[in-house]
């Protein structure tokens, strides 16, 4: 199955164009229709330390990046000495010769050429473009055509460098790995002729919140929600999405419910510290009624943690947040077309349901960049219930539990409130009116659990051979490694966690499942435990960081199944 | 007669306390500013938590009543949602200097086109009189019954150094001044804050001493240097506008003339634009 399967990595330093490069070659393995998925593997820091970028394309379908490569681009010593491992069997090594005496592979004076021009040291990262370009097999002419596409600075060097880089390759591996292009999607706006589009998961979760009518987003930068911020800004005028970075995430969240309360769309977004700020604005939206989206993208904690990494130890986090009872809504997409949907169909539901809502994911998928098929006119669309008439009362206790919404300026006085409040939005200590308002709530929260029984909560895959449970990000890691693996399996992937979809997953009570996750503890497998009532035979966890490689969880899963 | 600016919601201040004078200030200022063309319909308040804060519960206006210390960061979120809204954001010494200091130093260094309406009785009273960020050394409270290890803020100091385009003192007793007050942070195009010097009868009765010692200011400081001599007075207390300047305001650098609620998008003319980003 592998073989279908071409992957290029390329690894340098920081402030060298590694990352540069893998989007490159994931642009030009896309722009022929080919499936693609991008994995960008760095530390936190600006000059320095390792990347590596890796790029794994296929005719088919393909979920996720491959640790075997079949070229591999070592722009620095240290790619030299860590990637040696990752060349699969068949595949090839080019390495820097200035820093690497007597390597194994195709040794290329990358330094020596770079010096020819100005900024050698920036430059270097466009070798690793030249040299896949020769071992794909395209001519001198296709690859100055692509630097001249993709590079926007300097241009006649980069082209002249990239030149000699093609020719040392070239005469050695020239052509090994012709890649044949793909059947066009069907109905695809192509970028180019019957290509595919590319979007990491943050950009989907933004694109799907602006088709839903997203006004306004609110972000402070933490890895790896960042992103989601950068790109909403770049695009705020073409979008009309209007963004905010204040001072904190305390500020975040809070001007977040203002706005909502104005009547803007308002999303917010960070990582598990941040949100750990927020948390406290989280319970405030539970009592205001705000309708606030949240999304947390994690990486490895505690604390600090592991800034540039991925994990998925803040799910018992996002179900738990908030003091006080209160309705929420918490789901994790788990790919790229997921994230864009799941987006739109939160902002919507927290406006339907006045209730704030978190959209879990995690860098895996935040940050990985995958061909994808986004149906933009599939997205909802969010409409809150509009007050009608007169005589405004801002939490109406209606029988839904859902109070009409109006917005200033009105000659209606509306109030919302972190106090328990009676109808009016007026600060009450009265029992009965303190009982009367919490049943009002919880009933707004059966009516979002009712409302989740019609939209599709839990995702099934295949139809045979043994149960596997997961979720977010790691979905796409099962489905890879069960390619690659050629393993069949009944894969149970629940999109929304709360209100957690039980009623989709009464079969599986008592059930033996493998349960596969990205958390040292098994969070994720004791919750189905607890929830669904499921029997964890194993729990495949990985929490390095590091996403699951497939061809290791293919091993992984089927050790667990015998 | 009922009085129509008041929602009838039991008053449960302290009988003389200072906070009487506020909401009988910010109820003329409200009819004032009606008479130059701005409706109570466009006014929007939001308060914190504390004493202060119960005026949201008594007067009969839009708002958010938020959490201890964030009154400042939701009404910004306000206002940049809707920018055709007057947004005052009431706050306490406790509140606003303490919990959500931060706060108040971003609104007033991107010049948030917000009016603050700082209650400032140098005590935490709601929570029975611990010692604040304008407690004088020496306070005796109950977290602090050896006397307060701490100096107080100068918070008129603190807005002009972050950068506040209009800062004002009034006595919470000085009913027609602090009204004149009000409505002109209310009509100033930018991030304005009123800092109000309010005896708490309970916990830190100050009416002789405020009374003593208030000076009016007839007009502004010129300079920012002057403002922050008027400032950092300590024996008088001056008390009016102490600094009024023009500066774009927030909203106006961030996005001009938009207004994000107004200009709510029709779902053909979003996706529109969604699908001319995801097709390029």
């Amino acid at each position: 199955m592998k073989a279908e399967v071409f992957t290029y990595l390329v690894g340098g330093k920081a402030g060298e164009g590694v990352k540069k490069a893998g989007t490159i070659a994931a642009n030009m393995f896309s722009s022929t229709g080919r499936h693609v998925f991008q994995m960008d593997d760095y530390p936190s820091l600006i000059r320095g330390g390792h990347n590596f970028t890796v790029v794994s394309t296929s005719t088919r379908e393909v979920l996720s990046h491959y640790m075997g490569a079949d070229l591999v681009v070592a722009l620095d010593e240290r790619s030299y000495g860590i990637h040696r491992s990752h060349v699969a069997d068949g595949g090839v090594m080019v390495y820097n010769s200035d820093v690497v005496k007597d390597g194994e592979g195709v040794g290329v004076p990358m330094t020596t050429e770079a010096a020819k021009y100005p900024d050698a040291g920036l430059r270097i990262g466009v070798s690793g473009v030249a040299a896949l370009s020769a071992a794909i097999g395209q001519s001198p002419a296709e690859l100055a055509s692509l630097i001249e596409r993709e590079y926007k600075r300097d241009l006649e060097n980069n082209i002249a460098f990239a030149g000699a880089i093609h020719e040392h390759v070239r005469r050695s591996v020239g052509g090994r790995f012709p890649l044949t292009p793909s059947a066009a999607p069907p109905g695809a706006t192509a970028p180019g002729n019957g290509g595919r589009h590319m979007f990491t998961g943050n950009q989907a979760i933004a694109l799907g919140a602006a088709a839903a009518g997203l006004d306004m987003y609110v972000g402070y930068p933490m890895t790896p929600a960042s992103t989601v911020l950068h790109y909403l800004a770049a695009h705020e005028v073409d979008l009309g999405v209007t963004v905010v970075h204040p001072e904190s995430e305390i500020a975040v969240a809070n001007m977040a419910i203002g706005a909502a309360a104005a009547g803007a769309r308002v999303m917010v977004g960070t990582s598990g510290g941040g949100f750990a700020l927020m948390e406290e604005a989280f319970s405030f939206a539970g009592m205001a009624e705000a309708p606030l989206l949240c999304v947390l993208s994690s990486r490895p904690g505690p604390s600090t943690g592991v800034p540039t990494y991925t994990e998925q130890a803040d799910l018992r986090f996002a179900l738990n947040q908030g003091h006080g009872d209160f309705p929420r809504l918490v789901a994790s997409p788990g790919t790229v077309q997921e994230a864009f949907t799941l987006a739109a169909e939160m902002l919507a539901m927290v406006w339907t349901y006045q209730t704030p809502g978190i959209l879990l994911t995690e860098k895996h998928l935040s940050e990985s960049r995958v061909t994808a098929d986004i149906d933009v006119g599939s997205a909802a669309w969010a409409e809150p219930v509009p007050h009608k008439g007169e005589g405004y009362h801002r939490y109406r206790d209606t029988d839904d539990g859902v109070s009409p919404l109006l917005f200033p300026p009105s000659a209606e006085s509306i109030k919302w409130s972190s106090y328990e409040h009676d109808e009016a939005g007026i600060t009450t200590e009265e029992s009965d009116t303190i009982v009367a308002m919490h049943d009002k709530r919880d009933r707004k929260g059966a009516s979002l659990k009712q409302h989740l029984r019609g939209v599709r909560t839990v995702n099934r895959f295949g139809d045979d051979g043994p149960v596997i449970l997961t979720y977010g990000s790691t979905t796409m890691s099962v489905m890879e490694a069960l390619s690659a693996g050629g393993i069949g399996a009944r894969v149970v992937q629940p999109v929304y966690l709360e209100p957690f979809p039980v009623w989709e997953l009464e079969d599986l009570r008592d059930e033996s499942a493998i349960v596969v996750e990205q958390s040292s503890t098994g969070q994720f497998a004791t919750l189905m435990a607890e929830r669904a009532g499921v029997r964890p035979s194993s729990v495949i966890t990985r929490y390095d960081g590091r996403p699951f490689e497939p061809r290791e969880l293919a091993e992984a899963i089927g050790g667990a199944a015998t | 007669m009922r009085d129509e600016l008041l929602t009838g919601a039991e008053n449960t201040w302290c009988p003389g306390c200072g906070n009487f004078g506020i909401l009988n200030a910010v109820k003329r200022a409200v009819s004032a500013l009606e008479e130059r063309g701005i409706g109570r319909d466009r006014l929007f308040m939001t308060a914190c938590i504390g004493c202060h804060a119960k005026i949201f519960d008594y007067l009969s206006l839009s708002g958010v009543y938020a959490l201890h210390g964030r009154s400042v960061s939701v009404a910004q979120g306000v206002k940049l949602a809707n920018p055709d809204l007057k947004v005052l954001a009431f706050t306490g010494d406790g509140a606003g200097y303490g919990e959500g200091i931060a706060h108040l130093l971003f609104a007033a260094k991107r010049n948030a086109d917000i009016t603050v309406i700082v209650h400032d009785n140098g005590v935490y009273a709601l929570t029975t009189g611990q010692r604040s960020p304008t407690s004088a050394a020496g306070f005796e409270g109950p977290s602090t019954p050896q006397g307060n290890e701490e100096d107080p803020f100068n918070p008129l100091v603190l807005m002009l150094a972050a950068g506040a385009t209009f800062v004002a003192r009034e006595f919470s007793a000085r009913i027609d001044e602090l009204s004149g007050i009000i409505s002109a942070a209310v009509e100033h195009d930018g991030f304005s804050l009123v800092e109000v010097l309010q005896p708490s009868v309970t916990y830190s009765n100050t009416y002789e001493e405020y009374g003593a010692a208030v000076d009016t200011v007839r007009e502004p400081a010129a300079t920012l240097d002057d403002a922050l001599k008027l400032a950092r007075q300590k024996e008088r207390l001056p008390s009016g506008i102490l600094y009024r300047v023009e500066r774009p305001s927030h909203g106006t650098r961030l996005y001009g003339d938009r207004n994000p609620v107004a200009g709510h998008p029709s779902r053909d003319k979003r996706l529109e634009r969604v699908n001319a980003l995801v097709s390029s």
